[in-house]
């Protein structure tokens, strides 16, 4: 059986041209602590959400995020674009850039 | 990239805006296309395949140079349980080249170089934040600080359509009419895929499944053939996945260790891995196709359609696309650009696109809200196959008891229900 691979190395087979000034989505790590389903930890393709149980905040990176768009339809915050919460796509040709699509 | 005025700006360089840009540079109309990526096809993601008759209706022979993968001449539909599967091999020779799989990075920057031949700009690495206005009519396009003007904008951004929604043209997406896409693009050796496929070089295969892959939950797992690679994932409605909290990208990855379905990726190599979401709401989720000055077009304009055993998407797209350089022809020459006018898109929208999403207005929420559909009935038709091949030295039974031994899991009037109203809408 061919081998399961970490996200990590599934995204290190995709080509980036990351915006590393700006991030295209913006949450506020500490008022998703109020989130009743965290539904992006998990509906994320690219794992980019992860809930930090020790710091007790959400933790995001836009770097290696695929733009499907599923957390600005899975989180209600993204979606109204309520204080502290945006979804862009990126600028200038930056971020994921397909090979094969 | 001002100086110039454009008769036509689109948004979006896929399949929609690349098909209305093609028609409308060929009837030498100035048309300009912004695409977001650095070049088109450099942010497009397909499952995919996609259906020539479109393909015939753009561009007449032209396309057959086109970078197609393989042409797909057999039709998979496997039902799995955690171990085993069901597959109904179906070859479709006689029907001849109806569909080819495809990879959008190689066909969208194809089709742009063909928008290119015929006069068109593409200009990439434009991401377009917003409408101009006057007198409430669209007549332009901002990127960044830059605004540009038009007589007619054709919107063709795709499903995250944020260019059409916060400026209220369309009515937002909802997370109920949303499916997600994931992807991985794995490559072999050509003939291994021929072999694993009992297929040909040229020729190949697409498979659509349902049952444990997607966890029981509305969706799929899909698979297409190309030259050398495989494409292989899962689509899953995004509201349901959310209800019931799994984890999105490890069922993808449990794809490889489905004992029937590893072996056809068995030694392969991860050369991508995307996601993309779907609109398959259908008929009823549909908003405005136009406003004053504006076209809406391919996936922004919800032109998906999932009928379970087949999804479209590409050929939607590219009808629209045509559709819409018509209308914008006739609004160009009469000079006429009010919603009431345009309103003739829709019009030929319905002969071209939406009879079929007519036709299957309640495939969406069949599927949406028939469980076992995913579950129940895949097992069902593992137990019931397999039960006919099983020789264990028990005494034999008839094959009519033999089958139906395995529907009491189910109510039986549950199963005649489902079943007469997936005819009814599918």
């Amino acid at each position: 059986m061919m081998k399961k691979l970490n996200m990590d190395d599934r995204l290190a087979a995709d080509r980036f041209d990351s915006d590393d000034e700006h991030a295209h989505i913006v949450i506020d790590k500490e008022a998703c602590r109020t989130c009743t389903h965290r539904a992006c930890t998990y509906s994320c393709p690219a794992e980019r959400y992860k809930w930090d149980e020790l710091n007790d905040v959400m933790t995001f990176d836009h770097v290696g995020c695929l733009e499907c768009g599923n957390c600005r339809l899975v989180c209600e915050r993204l979606n109204e674009r309520r204080p502290g919460y945006d979804w862009n796509y990126p600028t200038q040709g930056h971020g994921f850039l397909s090979k094969e699509g | 990239m001002s100086e110039e005025r454009f008769e036509v700006i689109v948004i979006g360089g896929g399949l929609a805006g690349l098909s209305a840009a093609y028609r409308l540079s060929k009837a030498g109309r100035k048309v300009l296309v912004l695409e977001k990526a650095p070049f088109s096809g450099a942010k497009n993601v397909s499952g995919g395949r996609i259906y020539t008759y479109a393909l015939d209706k753009l561009m007449g022979d032209a396309w057959k140079d086109a970078p197609l993968e393989r042409e797909i001449n057999q039709e998979l539909l496997m039902m799995m349980n955690d171990e085993d599967a069901v597959v109904i091999d179906t070859t479709t020779n006689a029907q001849g080249n109806q569909s080819y799989s495809v990879l959008r990075a190689r066909f969208d920057k194809w089709l742009a170089g063909k928008v290119e031949e015929a006069g068109g700009l593409v200009i990439g690495g434009a991401t377009v934040d917003g409408l101009i206005r006057k007198d409430g009519r669209v007549c332009g396009v901002t990127v960044g600080d830059e605004e540009l003007e038009c007589d007619l904008v054709i919107d063709a951004e795709g499903v995250n359509a944020l260019v059409a929604e916060r400026a209220g043209v369309i009515d937002p997406i909802r997370l109920e009419n949303v499916a997600v896409g994931i992807k991985s693009v794995i490559r072999l050796k050509e003939k291994e895929i021929n072999e694993r496929f009992n297929t040909e070089s040229g020729k190949g295969a697409a498979l659509l499944g349902m049952g444990t892959a997607n966890n029981g939950i509305f969706g799929g797992l899909f698979m297409y053939t190309n030259k050398d690679t495989i494409s292989i994932g899962l689509v899953q409605d995004s509201k349901t996945w959310k209800e019931n909290g799994f984890h999105l990208p490890d069922a993808m990855e449990a794809l490889k260790e489905h004992p029937v379905i590893g072996k056809y990726i068995d030694g392969g190599e991860l050369v991508e891995y995307t996601a993309h979401l779907i609109p398959e709401g259908g008929y009823d989720s549909f908003s405005e196709f136009c406003g004053d000055g504006i076209l809406v077009t391919g996936d922004a304009a919800g032109l998906c359609l999932n009928r379970g055993y087949t999804v479209r998407g590409m050929d939607y797209a590219i009808m629209s696309g045509i559709a819409a350089a018509e209308t914008a022809e006739q609004a160009l020459t009469k000079g006429i650009f009010t919603k009431d006018f345009l309103s003739m898109y829709t019009a030929r929208l319905e002969h071209n696109t939406l009879n079929d999403f007519k036709t299957l207005r309640r495939a969406h929420h069949y599927m949406a809200n028939t469980e076992h559909l995913f579950t129940t009935y895949p097992e069902l038709a593992i137990d019931a196959m397999q039960s006919l091949y099983k020789v264990d030295g028990s005494a034999i039974q008839g094959t009519v008891k033999t089958v139906v031994r395995g529907l009491p899991k189910v109510k039986v009037l549950s199963v005649a229900k489902d079943a007469i109203k997936g005819v009814l809408s599918l």
